[in-house]
């Protein structure tokens, strides 16, 4: 129930809806049927539900979403969901459910959460495939993540997403200069904290445009007549103040090795004791940047593009904001077909057509072929005991 | 245009001016260094007072709030390598099946599971 032409009817609707907005029923997140096929520590693996049909695409796509966010973000709310896309496409969808970090996992490291828990989320996942190897995308940090365990251990992955994932790190950024302050003691944060609180990371996100939340006061005046957009907006309400705070010990990795020294494009970073080049990096990848991200910079995602080894890669710049070009109506019709054909081209070990993105910031266009899909779900391989 | 867009016009012309004004103050090393060092110095007390009090429970023979966490750290990473075990015992058992039904294809004795 989204347009309204009478312009009487729109004023009363968007006053009624305004007055009706504390007491609006909350729009029901995540709602797309998944099973946990892995626990472990506080995260978990989730395996949506295939379609009736059943699954046309033999390579499992495991989703990797930011430390900070819930996963959520990648199934927001029924039509509204990069997930629900993927699963009515086909895809046999995997994603990484963080959880909530107790204040044990102060402790958790780096290495432990990239190598470790990143690691297993592919191989259980790879297991469901012929191929023995899974796509991996990876949303924002989770992008980062993604790239950093693909240079590390590139076996399993059948393809690489990065989605708004920062690389490079001297990129000029308002984050990188906070935390290259020589006033702010990351280690006396790290320590007094524990879990660096998500306040702290939320408020620092907050500060990249103060101005923010009185723009999306404006805009929710301006469209509050319109009621498919309001449950949107508290969708998203929802999850963005829904986050986790970060643990101290792989914070502490995190801005010293990335904002601080720019380790990975350097290649100087080391992963479980291994030296990481994004220059091994071989496998098919796609690169996602947008034009109006004012947390990842187009910069910062296109040096993956551009380190990396593999003949095949594709840089993809689109209009929209870090969040908003993922998640919007919009997205169903650009972005979200885009990475569902690239995946599908990518199906087979068969070397697919590559698409090279010449130079950083050119928009290359996805590749556009589908593969001919299997009518049904294919057998793995081999199966091991099914995970917890 | 009616009075609300042209408000909203004039909204979207003040937010971005304003933004791009406080992105430069929020560069400034003016800013920064003094913001820096006030919440630092927030965290070395906090960090102290957590020491000093670790401490005293310490002294008192009680298990501190870190030594359980600790304990805690250590079970969530025994949990893991317990997976990892169970990950390369199924890919070894995969192996050694997949020698045993060459072998059986064969006609010849394969190595046995136990």
């Amino acid at each position: 129930m989204g347009a309204v032409d009478d312009p009487g009817a729109r004023e009363t609707r968007r006053w009624r809806n305004l007055i009706g907005l504390v007491s609006r029923p909350r729009p029901v997140v995540g709602a797309t049927p998944a099973d946990a096929v892995h626990h472990e520590n506080k995260w978990r693996l989730l395996r949506y539900r295939a379609r009736p049909e059943g699954l046309a695409y033999e390579t499992p796509v495991v989703l990797v979403p930011s430390l900070i966010n819930r996963h959520y973000v990648l199934d927001l709310q029924p039509g509204r969901s990069f997930v629900e896309f993927l699963v009515a496409r086909g895809h046999d969808v995997f994603i990484v459910d963080w959880g909530t970090p107790g204040d044990e996992d102060r402790y958790l490291s780096f290495d432990a959460i990239c190598e470790g828990y990143i690691g297993r989320a592919l191989r259980v996942a790879a297991q469901h495939s012929r191929r023995n190897k899974a796509h991996l995308l990876g949303y924002c940090l989770g992008g980062t993540l993604a790239a950093i365990y693909t240079a590390a251990h590139p076996e399993r992955v059948a393809s690489l997403t990065g989605l708004a994932a920062p690389v490079a790190f001297h990129d000029g950024g308002m984050l990188t200069q906070w935390t290259n302050t020589p006033t702010f003691d990351l280690d006396a944060l790290c320590s007094a904290t524990g879990l660096v609180p998500w306040q702290v990371m939320q408020g620092a996100f907050q500060m990249l445009r103060p101005t923010l939340p009185l723009s999306k006061a404006a805009h929710l005046l301006d469209r509050a007549w319109d009621d498919e957009f309001l449950d949107g907006y508290l969708a998203l309400e929802t999850w963005g103040n829904d986050n986790v705070s970060f643990p101290g010990e792989a914070y502490r990795r995190y801005i010293d090795a990335l904002y601080r020294g720019d380790d990975l494009v350097a290649g100087r970073f080391t992963l479980g004791g291994r030296r990481c080049r994004l220059e091994a990096i071989t496998c098919p990848t796609l690169a996602v940047s947008f034009a109006h991200d004012n947390i990842v910079s187009q910069t910062s995602v296109a040096q993956l593009i551009e380190k990396i080894a593999s003949p095949d890669k594709t840089l993809l710049t689109l209009s929209g904001g870090h969040v908003g070009a993922v998640v919007s109506r919009k997205a169903s019709e650009g972005l979200w077909p885009r990475l569902a054909a690239w995946w599908a081209a990518h199906d087979h070990d068969a070397p697919a057509p590559a698409v090279t993105s010449p130079a950083p910031a050119v928009t290359s266009p996805a590749p556009a072929v589908t593969a001919p899909a299997p009518a049904t779900l294919p057998k793995a391989a081999r199966r091991r005991k099914p995970a917890r | 245009m009616n009075a609300w867009e042209f408000w909203k016009k004039g909204f979207d012309i003040w937010e971005n001016a304003t933004a791009k004004y406080l992105e430069t103050v929020l560069r400034s090393p003016l800013v920064l260094g003094p913001a820096g060092a006030a919440m630092s110095a927030v965290m070395r007390s906090k960090a102290a007072v957590d020491k000093a009090q670790a401490e005293m429970l310490a002294a008192m023979g009680v298990p501190t709030r870190r030594d359980q966490e600790r304990t805690l750290h250590a079970l969530n990473q025994i949990q893991s390598r317990l997976i990892d075990l169970e990950e390369r015992l199924a890919d070894l058992q995969s192996s050694l099946d997949a020698r045993q039904g060459e072998a059986a294809a064969r006609g010849g004795d394969g190595p046995r599971a136990n």
